[in-house]
């Protein structure tokens, strides 16, 4: 359904090539309410009475604070003394003292090196004072300022202080800062326009952007979708943190509500969105987005389309004002219950944007079941051996018994009970229930392609969800829907239910599904099966035998040390080499790889250089003696 | 045909114990005690089992490892082959054959568990 409404709204933006954003959040009676208590907390200096006494005066309330802003001025400040003249500006018949030197020290303040801040206060107080300054070198000091401070808050201020200037002046170069400002803005998901400054940069942006807009009478440059994007994101907070935040948000919505150019209004139903017999009219409110009702507003239903059916029921008929709510008597145009799409459309006035807005309606109506009729039918014979009729809400006298060779059986049907036309709701529920075991059995009754609800019951097919259960139950009818204003439940008869008696279980088996299963006991693997000790010592004495057999071997054939020759380096080389065997012995035992590559290193290393001297010693030595044989063969053959 | 196998191998054994030289016989009798020793380690793998697998598979390649440079040492230092090894001295081959053997250790103990 929902995706239905999706296409269709498509469809219908795609059709009447409107835009499809309107604001989905305004400030409602009671937040402004609570605006205005967050503004008319007690102040205690100028700052926070010039917010509250300026942002209530906007949103309608008036405070007198006069004796206070006359208390607190201190005529040396620029910022003191625009607090106090914008306020009492705000007040009726308040007028602030007016000093010599005040409008020299306020003119002195309008110049390239002060901030924009201080030139925006220092031209409001002059101009809420009623003193004299010069457009032109306001102008140029802006100017000069925006260039240096390009930041949101002061261009912002700038194009509030060009308010305050004649109209006469060259504000045209101030106002192309507006558009500059908008296309700084974030645009989150299409919904909210805002700066990443926060809520009250934005709020601050529109109220001075309208404000302009009005005083040099040229319409700002932003288009309708943005407009409502800014209205999302200023009013989309309703606490807010801080007094200056609640007096931006006060100004934006007062600019909104009363500019020149754009007014977005708000379309929005008084209580739910449902019309029935008993309540035949549709209300709805149009208002601004301070929700104060317009004066001049038209609404006119464009069109109204069944989301189920997609026929259109009602096409450009207009709302009637009563009491400044808008009527339409839309059960006169005879639609059937559910859901309605409707397309109303705001006119009378040209300032209005996002004037077109789509509303979901339901039309909800009462239900009457007819033709009930209970029966048991006979498996073999399929005939009605006892069909009854009841009527609601009454019982059926009398109850039903059915055995495993008979169904029970339920016809009836479902009608509006104003027009008499036959419904098919979402929820059509049989529900059986045991009254001794506490079981519950529910069924869906299903329509046939005439909307006739039929149910049958097959005792023996069934008999597992009964878990073979014997007994009285108790029978009732649920029949509910989203527009249904009556949802019935109703006690129709007492049908005895009997099933074979073997096929009872003892137990009801569901109450051991959640009883803790058996332990089960973690198998460690098991260790391989080893030889018995005889067997493996015997082996290893024979593997070690043949050791016995090469040094007799050795022996035999005169192996034998005498060569050893005593030298240091040669004792070295043995020992070394005896160590690097024992080393490889405590790998096997202790040590891991690199340890032992450690150790290796170093008695190999050792060991390496005692032999290769040792070995170079046996060389010389044994062609010392080769080359004495030859010499003394040689001599002894020259001979 | 057994007659000539029989001449064949008592020539041999003839022409061996004449002819050889005592250290090339010494080196011989270590060869035979590896072989043994080799032999014997298969046999009790054969009849008991493979249980400790790596124990086995180390000391069987121990045994081959050794017996394969113990034949590179005799071909080594052998005179007859001085043609073939003019750059490599009898030192020189029992140096290699020193170290190829501490490789050898190192790994077969690094895998004998």
């Amino acid at each position: 359904m929902c995706n239905g409404c999706v296409f269709c709204l498509v469809l219908l933006t795609v059709a009447l090539g409107a835009q499809a954003l309107t604001p989905s959040h305004h400030l409602s009676l009671s937040d402004v309410d609570r605006l205005k208590g967050l503004l008319s907390q007690p102040f205690t200096d100028l700052a926070s009475a010039y917010y509250s006494i300026v942002g209530l005066s906007k949103l309608g309330a008036s405070v007198d604070a006069c004796q206070f802003l006359k208390a607190q001025l201190d005529p040396m400040s620029v910022d003191s003394l625009f607090f106090a003249a914008e306020a009492s500006q705000a007040i009726a018949d308040c007028e602030m003292p007016v000093f010599n030197e005040t409008r020299d020290i306020l003119l002195a303040a309008v110049s390239e090196d002060s901030t924009v801040t201080q030139i925006f206060r220092a031209v409001s107080a002059l101009s809420s004072l009623g003193l004299p300054l010069a457009s032109q070198e306001v102008v140029a000091a802006l100017v000069a300022r925006i260039a240096k401070e390009d930041n949101v808050l002061a261009i912002t201020t700038a194009l509030q202080t060009a308010t305050r200037l004649s109209q006469q002046a060259e504000l045209g170069g101030i106002l192309e800062e507006i558009e500059d400002l908008a296309a700084r803005l974030d645009d989150l998901g299409g919904v909210y326009l805002q700066f990443e400054e926060g809520l009250e940069a934005t709020a601050l942006f529109v109220t001075a952007a309208y404000t302009l807009s009005d005083h040099a009478d040229t319409e700002p440059p932003l288009k309708e979708d943005q407009v409502i994007q800014l209205v999302n994101s200023v009013f989309s907070k309703k606490s807010w943190d801080s007094r200056s935040e609640a007096f931006s948000v006060a100004c934006a919505a007062a600019a909104l509500s009363s500019n020149r150019f754009h007014v977005p209004v708000i379309v929005s139903t008084q209580g739910p969105a449902t019309v029935s017999h008993s309540q035949p009219i549709l209300h709805l409110l149009v208002t601004d987005i301070l929700s104060n009702p317009l004066a001049s507003a038209n609404l006119l239903v464009e069109s109204a389309q069944a989301v189920a059916s997609k026929s259109v029921v009602l096409s450009q008929a207009p709302f009637s004002l009563r009491n400044g709510i808008f009527e339409l008597n839309f059960m006169a145009s005879q639609p059937a219950s559910g859901y309605y799409q409707f397309t109303v459309a705001v006119t009378g006035d040209s300032r209005l944007v996002a004037n077109q807005v789509e509303l979901k309606v339901k039309v909800s109506t009462e239900v009457a079941v007819t033709n009930m009729d209970l029966s048991v039918v006979d498996k073999d014979q399929s005939i009605g051996t006892k069909t009854s009729r009841v009527d609601y809400p009454f019982k059926a006298k009398g109850s039903f018994t059915a055995d495993s060779h008979q169904n029970f059986a339920m016809n009836f049907q479902l009608v509006d009970a104003n027009t008499g036309v036959e419904l098919t709701p979402h929820q059509t529920f049989v529900r059986f229930h045991n009254q001794k075991t506490g079981q519950e059995v529910v069924f869906v009754a299903e329509p046939d392609s005439k909307n006739l609800y039929k149910f049958e019951l097959d005792t023996a097919e069934r008999k597992s969800e009964f878990d073979s259960m014997s007994g009285t139950y108790v029978l009732h009818l649920i029949v509910g829907d989203a527009t249904l204003e009556n949802p019935i439940l109703w006690n129709v008869a007492d049908v005895v239910l009997k099933f074979l008696d073997e096929e009872a279980p003892a137990a009801i088996q569901s109450k051991t599904l959640y009883m803790p299963k058996p332990d089960i006991q973690h198998l460690f693997r098991e260790p391989e099966k080893k030889p018995p000790t005889v067997v493996s010592n015997t082996f290893t004495a024979l593997v070690l035998s043949p050791f016995l057999l090469l040094l007799i071997l050795w022996f035999k054939l005169g192996a034998n040390i005498s060569n050893f020759s005593l030298s240091p380096s040669s004792v070295l080389f043995h020992v070394g080499h005896a160590c690097m065997l024992g080393l490889m012995y405590v790998y096997w035992t202790h040590l891991n790889m690199f340890q032992t590559l450690k150790y290796l290193a170093i008695i190999g290393s050792l060991t390496f250089l005692a032999g290769n001297r040792m070995l170079a010693q046996k060389a010389v030595k044994r062609y010392g003696q080769s080359s004495t044989l030859t010499f003394f063969t040689r001599s002894t053959c020259e001979n | 045909m057994s007659n000539s196998v029989i001449s064949v191998i008592s020539r041999f054994l003839e022409e061996y114990t004449t002819k050889t030289s005592n250290k090339l016989k010494v080196v011989d009798a270590y060869l035979f005690y590896i072989l043994l020793t080799g032999a014997l380690q298969f046999l009790y793998c054969l009849l008991v089992g493979t249980f400790p697998f790596n124990s086995f598979l180390a000391g069987f390649i121990l045994c081959v490892g050794a017996f394969i440079l113990g034949v590179c040492l005799r071909i080594q230092i052998n005179p007859d082959n001085k043609g073939d090894f003019l750059s490599i001295s009898q030192e020189r081959a029992f140096a290699d054959f020193l170290l190829a053997h501490t490789v050898l250790h190192l790994v077969v103990i690094n895998f004998i568990g």
